[in-house]
């Protein structure tokens, strides 16, 4: 168990390397770069920003330099943001994208798993159909439209929640329900399909046959297999959210990561750009890990040697 | 039956979510007001100030965004004036400038002071002039102060050329023209060196003069032998003479150029702070700043929280405790915070299209006035087809640009290269060019309202002439001749870019039976194409005005490598320019300058679009704050109006109402200057 650990994790460096790399080559194949604006620079000017940033030595060289610096851990300063530094970027923006991944994450999986689990019991009832239609609502309706629909419903009819940007609990709500709405469906979905797989089989048939009551049957033996899909849905699904939602942080103006990531990309900021993909591709691996190694503890049949 | 069941109730939903999101948009605010409408507790102005701003250096950014950011913390020598954006006196209380336009002399205040208690010198203005120009100052917006003589030389890292004892000079001619000798100030030793005639300057870099003589045979000779000595910032054209005395030189006649010191790049920044922390200084914990207000709190992406200064020498006069800039970019966003009260006032064109017609209903809070900015469909005049001017002139008569505009609400037609109602008293100076040109031509007065607009005879006319004969059809005209696989519009994924194209494009489908197809690109992408020429045919080009003058318009066609985008030059054209900017009456100046302006639009290196409006919201307690043609706030005259009955209305009329708060704390600081007039 531990060397198959170590093994993984041992993996992620040289991956998130590779990452880095295509990122880097990606960003120099797009067309412009992060000074060019609509107004001309004076021709001084460029040249001293080539300079500076090392623009003018051949690509090589500008790639060793870069791959010197992210090994090190540090990703340098923003070009848009002269005297940010990157690393200081990611974790000044990060804790916001976080606060509200984690609790979309949480209401998501207590909804979802809630919902998903009674409409497997009460299967072809009203309870089935009424949770399974809402959710088949949530994924097909992209939250750019919950978004506004909350915003109209709770800030603007009700006057409870503030329309946008951070600031105390109350302004929370309206992002965290508007992200954790599709989470929640998806995770409903896979809740059912799982517990209905789960119920059906021998091993369930056999507790009950022991004469167990529903409760401890559910709880103990049929739960811990049922939720194994969505076990493997939510890691990734958590990073994702951890990173911040762009849609999310743009409509409600918060100063997320997601937000900041597709800016960077837009105005070619090469080290922000490298510095929160480096990020991301560590933090999904990482919860790939720990969904591999949970699946350890809920699934009997599986083992690692 | 499940499916079908469950897919119709997600069609009932999806319904009523959609008419909800409907109604949402024609909710009425109350008593009239859009939205929630009620003074903050607090004397603080909650304002939305666009993209987080890429820094709190006044001389490294060169957003508006910024801009209007900087204006609270830093001050320069004169400031916007809140309705007309004219220079009004800020650290210089009064100035006087020399008979040609070449030398400004400021006197400054005894009481000017850092937010940190230092008082500020005229020294303080020679630093950050010099740090400014510097070459390691990765500064975007130093170009514009290229006028102060020598800046561009030290900027670029030149050199002069002293041959034989002597300094070698740039053109001979100058040494005679009498008008140079006319100083304003005492005389100096440094200013005698900086009045003297021109200097010739080389590339400073020893490979890159190599590089230079060796292309420019004629100037080789000329320095053969000759010693090169670097132009340093001691040379620029910025000399204290004594504290409260500075005096600025420029290298030519420039009359608007005393509006451009309000620029954020004229801001003062401090030598103290700059020097002790070096990029750093910027952070809230070192940032020392000399403006209305100063930084509370700074959370990036989130809000900055600025403060009155009590040691801003006119804080008695700064109406407001402070200020709140929130950063947003979505303009719904912008809307539902405005709407919910969370927010007074936001950056102007706020207002999504789909909004308009709502907004426009609120008189008391919607103000749409001309703005200093533009937008231009440019001609690639290096390639064929548009290389040829009369098909360039077909395809402007070809467009109706009055139904442009009104299909783009906020905006009005423009037929000229600088925008019309911006400039009134250079409006009056191109209708006098206009009428002489008319007699000129002989043109009766119907005649003249359709030049240079839309004209379908001309336009086919001119279109068969090139070679490409329209035909009339039952449905409508066509041009099979012309190349439409040669051309495209090129237009980048800003906001209204693609509406604005797809209407042009009918346009001239319907008018000419030629379909130019469309072609759209991300910014950064879309600049690279347009900069190198390396586009088919058409592209959008959208310009704002950097000061307070039709030449910063104008300029977009002038010299060779200009940022018009057409890749037009023209040797007769830049000559105009130069003559109108060696003209010392402004009002002669206007007249040479329109006469440029109608050169240039006779040769069309562009159709112009429209000029854009502030198309901006705010609400009808902030008061002292001005649609001016940047948008740009004074903040020290923003004040909130707790009583109703005060309060703005019908602000159609902001402009031409008098609220006399404004009128006089502006009068009070005008007067010492107009004394001296």
């Amino acid at each position: 168990m531990l060397r198959f650990i170590l093994r993984r994790l041992l993996i992620i460096i040289p991956m998130a390397l590779l990452v880095v790399t295509l990122t880097w080559g990606l960003i120099r194949l797009a067309p412009g770069n992060f000074y060019s604006g609509e107004k001309k620079l004076p021709a001084a000017v460029e040249a001293a920003i080539r300079k500076k940033y090392g623009l003018d030595e051949p690509w090589y060289k500008q790639y060793g330099m870069m791959m010197a610096n992210v090994v090190r851990g540090d990703f340098g300063d923003s070009l848009k943001y002269p005297g940010q530094s990157v690393n200081e970027i990611i974790r000044r923006h990060l804790p916001y994208s976080a606060t509200i991944g984690i609790l979309a994450y949480f209401l998501a999986l207590f909804v979802g798993m809630l919902a998903g689990t009674y409409a497997a019991l009460k299967q072809n009832s009203v309870f089935d159909f009424g949770p399974m239609a809402l959710a088949m609502l949530g994924l097909s309706i992209p939250n750019f439209v919950i978004a506004p629909v909350l915003v109209i419903l709770f800030a603007f009819w009700l006057y409870v929640f503030p329309p946008a940007r951070w600031g105390g609990a109350s302004s929370l709500v309206l992002p965290v329900v508007t992200l954790a709405a599709v989470y929640a469906a998806y995770i409903a979905r896979l809740t059912r399909a799982g517990m209905l797989e789960v119920l059906r089989s021998d091993f369930v048939r056999t507790a009950r046959a022991k004469g167990l009551d529903d409760r401890t049957v559910l709880f103990r033996h049929a739960f811990r297999g049922g939720i194994l899909p969505v076990v493997s849905f939510t890691g990734p699904a958590l990073a994702a959210l951890l990173a911040g939602t762009v849609v999310v942080e743009k409509v409600f103006a918060l100063p997320g990561l997601g937000d900041i990531f597709i800016k960077a990309v837009l105005n070619r900021d090469e080290p922000l750009v490298l510095g929160i993909v480096a990020f991301l591709s560590i933090l999904i691996m990482v919860f790939n890990l720990i969904v591999d190694v949970s699946y350890g503890f809920l699934d009997p049949r599986i083992r690692y040697e | 039956m499940l499916k079908s069941g469950s897919n119709r109730a997600t069609v009932l939903l999806t319904v009523w979510l959609l008419t909800l999101i409907g109604s949402g948009c024609v909710a009425t605010g109350s008593n009239g007001f859009f939205g929630r409408t009620q003074p903050p507790a607090r004397n603080v102005l909650r304002y939305v100030s666009g993209p987080e701003p890429e820094t709190l250096d006044p001389q490294l950014s060169d957003g508006q965004p910024e801009a209007r950011i900087q204006m609270a913390l830093f001050e320069g020598l004169v400031e916007y004036g809140p309705k007309d954006q004219q220079p009004i006196p800020a650290l210089a209380k009064r100035w006087d400038i020399s008979p040609n336009m070449d030398e400004f002399l400021f006197h400054l205040r005894d009481n000017a002071k850092w937010s940190d208690g230092t008082l500020i010198t005229a020294q303080d203005f020679v630093y950050s002039l010099r740090r400014g120009f510097a070459p390691e100052t990765i500064s975007r917006t130093a170009g514009l102060g290229y006028f102060v003589k020598y800046s561009e030389a030290y900027k670029s890292g030149l050199a002069f050329v002293k041959k034989d004892g002597k300094f070698l000079l740039a053109n001979d001619a100058d040494a005679v023209d009498p008008r140079r000798s006319q100083r304003v100030g005492p005389e100096t030793e440094f200013n005698t060196f900086i009045r003297s005639p021109e200097r010739l300057t080389v590339e400073g870099d020893e490979a890159k003069r190599a590089k230079q003589l060796a292309a420019d045979p004629k100037l080789a000779e000329a320095v053969n032998g000759a010693e090169f000595v670097p132009v340093t910032a001691e040379d620029i054209g910025v000399e204290a003479i004594d504290d409260r005395t500075l005096r600025i030189t420029l290298r030519q006649s420039a009359p608007f150029f005393l509006g451009l010191f309000a620029h954020q790049f004229f801001r003062l920044v401090p030598k103290h702070v700059v020097e002790k922390y070096g990029k750093n200084w910027t952070r809230p914990e070192n940032i020392v700043t000399n403006g209305p207000f100063k930084v509370k709190e700074y959370r990036p992406y989130d809000a900055l929280i600025l403060e009155k200064d009590p040691n801003y020498w006119d804080s008695a006069n700064v109406a407001l405790d402070g200020i709140e800039f929130f950063p947003v970019e979505e303009l719904s966003t912008m809307m539902n915070l405005y709407k919910s009260g969370d927010i007074d006032a936001m950056q102007n064109h706020a207002i999504p299209t789909s909004w308009i017609d709502e907004i426009k209903q609120y008189k008391d809070e919607y103000l749409n006035f001309p703005e200093m900015s533009t937008a231009y469909y440019a001609f690639n005049v290096t390639k064929p087809p548009f290389n040829d001017i009369r098909l360039r002139r077909a395809f402007q008569a070809g467009l109706d640009r009055e139904a442009l505009s009104s299909f783009r609400k906020v905006t009005q037609p423009l037929y000229d290269m600088s925008p019309t109602g911006v400039f009134p008293e250079y409006d009056k100076a191109r209708q006098k060019v206009s009428e002489a040109k008319r007699n000129e031509k002989n043109a009766s007065e119907a005649e003249w309202s359709r030049y240079g607009k839309f004209d379908l005879e001309l336009a086919h006319k001119l279109l068969a002439e090139a070679g490409y004969p329209v035909t009339k059809t039952a449905a409508g005209y066509e041009c099979p001749n012309f190349p439409t696989e040669k051309v495209s519009i090129l237009f980048n994924t800003g906001a209204n870019n693609r509406s604005i194209a797809e209407f042009v494009q009918s346009q001239w489908k319907q008018n000419l039976g030629i379909t130019i197809p469309l072609k759209t690109m991300e910014f950064k992408t879309f600049l690279v194409q347009f900069k190198s020429l390396d586009y088919d045919g058409i592209a959008q080009l959208l310009w704002s005005g950097d000061y307070m003058d039709p030449y910063s318009f104008l300029n977009l066609e002038y010299g060779k490598t200009n940022e018009g985008g057409s890749g037009f030059y023209d040797p007769k054209f830049d000559k105009m320019m130069d003559d109108a900017n060696l003209e010392l009456d402004p009002q002669k100046r206007y007249e040479t300058l329109a006469l440029a302006e109608f050169y240039l639009m006779e040769q069309v290196p562009v159709v112009p679009l429209t000029v854009n409006s502030t198309s901006w919201i705010k609400k009808p307690y902030i008061k002292g704050m001005y649609p001016n043609p940047g948008t740009l706030i004074p903040w020290k005259f923003v004040y909130i109006e707790r009583d109703r009955a005060k309060w703005d209305r019908e602000v159609v009329n902001i402009m031409t109402t008098p609220d006399p708060k404004v009128e006089k704390q502006l009068s009070e600081l005008t007067s010492e200057q107009k004394a001296t007039r």
